[in-house]
């Protein structure tokens, strides 16, 4: 084996490691591909379940308006904003689910992100 | 001690006079003559049915409906000895004070009198129908000894409870007519007559008081009782059917002379599956699904009720929320339930989800009412005609009710809700009845706006009352034998006043 066929066979090993290590942190922490929102995505802990949810969402806007109204409404951190949605009663229903509204309108994004 | 007489027994043309005539011997008529027993009154207690159901009798039961579907009008009653409760269920509650109370956004709500005036007479009527002691409001403490409860947050709902009947030495409620039968033929002053049908309340001509009642037994024998008083105890549909039915000196019928017999029919709609209840923790205490033998002789259940502050202002109507059996999420409930206790920051590994139950208290409606028909029983009477309405405006204030416990459940961080019914036909679609019969004989002190008084007498009759759930004017969630239980005992007070 030459040096260079060396060289190439560790880089695609490391590579291959990395890809690897990768799908194996996935387990714990998912990883997804970038969005434009992913400074409100972030928020989610199961953006699979969220988007899911999401997609049951009755006539949400489309992603860039619900981040937009996120960004001024979230402006603590989720749980602060949950809490005080629940205290002033901004429940929403998906399929009849009553959710806290800023929960619902990061399920949308997600799913439409 | 008297025993029972069977009225197809008694020579024809034979005349009764007692000091008080008691017209059915359902739990109503049985807890009266027994409050009275002690007194030196003669009582005569009229009972169609006996001890066993007669088909026969039974039919005189059935009628006919329109409007919404209801159970047929001989199916949720039984004309026997001891009246419904030979197939009760055995739920009790006292209904709550703001259920006497005007409620202004309820038009034609409020009672002559408020709680605190059957406060007195609950505990008898605890007695009688054998639920154990007194602890309706004790339920919180009793519960968390054995599993921890629920916990909402600060808001409309609060955990409430009913507590169960059962018949000493059975498993099932008591029933009035098996558990009493000793007692009445133990009372020398009451005479009890199986058999004997009441088909007409004869008024003297000035339309002033009752002069006799007209009964028949089913083999074509008819006597007369002519009471001092007469006390209509024959169920909430019956005692509006004999009032009716009685017109010949009252063209309208008895007690009819402003159109309000029979009006106002109520009852406790029981939709099924109204909510399906998610416990974060998947742990929820026996005494929600099942009712609890609480160590103490009482066994309870614990309920969702609204207060008052809440339904004054959201302008709601009662209602008794109940957690049932348990269920399986789809889909999108499984990732509603993860994604709401992510936010909140709770575990919701072990969730489990449960259907939601409950009672409701209907609007009152004149116009959900009690007819008289052509159609005629074996001994002549008017069949029944009912008309049933249950409005769309009804379940959507009780749907406020269940988001206000979905809010809660978030608010605490035990659970989430879902509301199962948005449309009528889905709230329709696993109805059940309470079979509570209310409101045709309304109690109002306005004889224009009511049939009986604040003491159960007939507006303009010096001597015909009314006893049974038929006055209630307006009913809250309760299950209301116990109530008129209380309310029976409060009348056999003003009995024992006015006729001694
Ligand atoms: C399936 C079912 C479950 C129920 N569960 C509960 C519950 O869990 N909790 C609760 O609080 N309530 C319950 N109820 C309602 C309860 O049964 C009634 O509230 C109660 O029986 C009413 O008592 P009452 O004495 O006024 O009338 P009834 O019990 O109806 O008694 C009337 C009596 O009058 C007699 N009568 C009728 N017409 C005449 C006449 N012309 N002449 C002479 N006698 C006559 C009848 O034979 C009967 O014995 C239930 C009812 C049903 C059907």
């Amino acid at each position: 084996m030459n040096r260079r066929a060396l060289l190439a066979g560790l880089a695609a090993a490391g590579g291959a490691l990395a890809a690897g290590l990768y799908r194996f942190t996935d387990l714990f922490v998912k990883h997804y591909p970038p969005t434009a929102h992913d400074d409100l995505l972030e928020e989610l802990g199961d953006r699979d379940q969220a988007a899911r949810l999401g997609a049951a969402v009755d006539n949400a806007p489309d992603a860039k308006a619900l981040a937009a109204r996120l960004r001024t409404s979230l402006q603590g951190d989720l749980a602060t904003a949950v809490q005080a949605d629940i205290a002033a009663g901004r429940l929403t229903e998906v399929k009849g689910w009553l959710l806290p509204q800023t929960v619902v309108l990061l399920s949308a994004l997600a799913a439409k992100s | 001690m008297s025993a029972f007489v069977d009225a197809r027994t008694l020579a024809a043309g034979t005349v009764l006079k007692p000091d008080i005539a008691i017209v059915g011997g359902g739990p109503a008529g049985i807890s009266l003559a027994l409050a009275l027993a002690a007194t030196k009154l003669d009582i005569l207690l009229l009972e169609s049915g006996s001890m066993n159901l007669d088909p026969a009798v039974q039919d005189m039961y059935a009628g006919s409906q329109s409007g919404d579907d209801y159970a047929s009008l001989d199916a949720g009653r039984l004309r026997t000895l001891g009246g419904g409760t030979n197939h009760w269920g055995g739920w009790c509650r006292p209904l709550d004070a703001s259920d006497f109370e005007k409620r202004d956004w309820v038009p034609h709500s409020g009672w002559p009198f408020p709680r605190t005036a059957l406060d007195p007479y609950y505990p008898r009527a605890q007695a009688l129908v054998e639920a154990g002691p007194w602890i309706y409001d004790q339920g919180d403490r009793l519960a968390s000894a054995k599993a921890p409860m629920l916990p909402l947050g600060h808001g409309g709902l609060y955990t409430s409870w009913f507590q169960f009947s059962k018949m000493r030495g059975d498993v099932l409620p008591t029933r009035f007519g098996v558990r009493y039968e000793a007692d009445i033929k133990a009372a020398a002053t009451i005479k009890p007559l199986l058999n004997a049908n009441v088909t007409a309340i004869r008024l003297t001509p000035d339309a002033r008081r009752v002069d006799r009642l007209d009964v028949a037994t089913l083999t074509g024998l008819r006597f007369t009782v002519k009471p001092r008083h007469v006390v209509l105890a024959a169920g909430g549909m019956e005692n509006a059917r004999l009032l009716l039915a009685s017109n010949d000196v009252m063209k309208a019928g008895v007690g009819n002379q402003n159109d309000m017999v029979g009006r106002f029919f109520g009852d406790n709609p029981i939709p099924r599956d109204v909510a399906t209840l998610v416990v974060f923790s998947g742990k929820r205490g026996p005494y929600y699904g099942n009712n609890l033998n609480m160590g103490n002789g009482a066994i309870m259940r614990a309920v969702f009720a609204p207060t008052a502050a809440f339904a004054r202002s959201r302008h709601i109507m009662g209602s008794l929320t109940t957690m049932e059996h348990p269920v399986e999420l789809d889909e999108t409930g499984k990732a509603a339930v993860i994604t709401a206790a992510i936010a909140l920051g709770v575990d919701a590994s072990n969730a489990r989800a449960f259907s939601v139950g409950c009672g409701m208290e209907l609007m009152p409606d004149p116009d959900r009412r009690l007819t008289l028909t052509g159609e005629k029983d074996a001994l002549g009477l008017p069949r029944l005609k009912l008309h049933m309405r249950v409005t769309d405006d009804d379940f959507a204030r009780y749907r406020l009710t269940l988001a206000e416990l979905g809010r809660q459940l978030l608010a605490s961080g035990a659970g989430l809700l879902r509301l199962n019914c948005s449309h009528r036909e889905e709230w329709l679609k696993n109805m059940d009845w309470g079979h509570h019969h209310l409101g045709t004989v309304r109690m109002h002190s306005n004889p224009k706006q009511g049939v009986v008084d604040g003491d159960g007498k007939v507006h303009g009759l010096a001597n015909l009352h009314v006893a049974g759930s038929a006055v209630f004017p307006t009913y809250g969630a309760s299950n209301p034998t116990l109530n008129l239980l209380a309310l029976t005992l409060r009348l056999a007070d003003h009995l024992k006043r006015i006729a001694a």
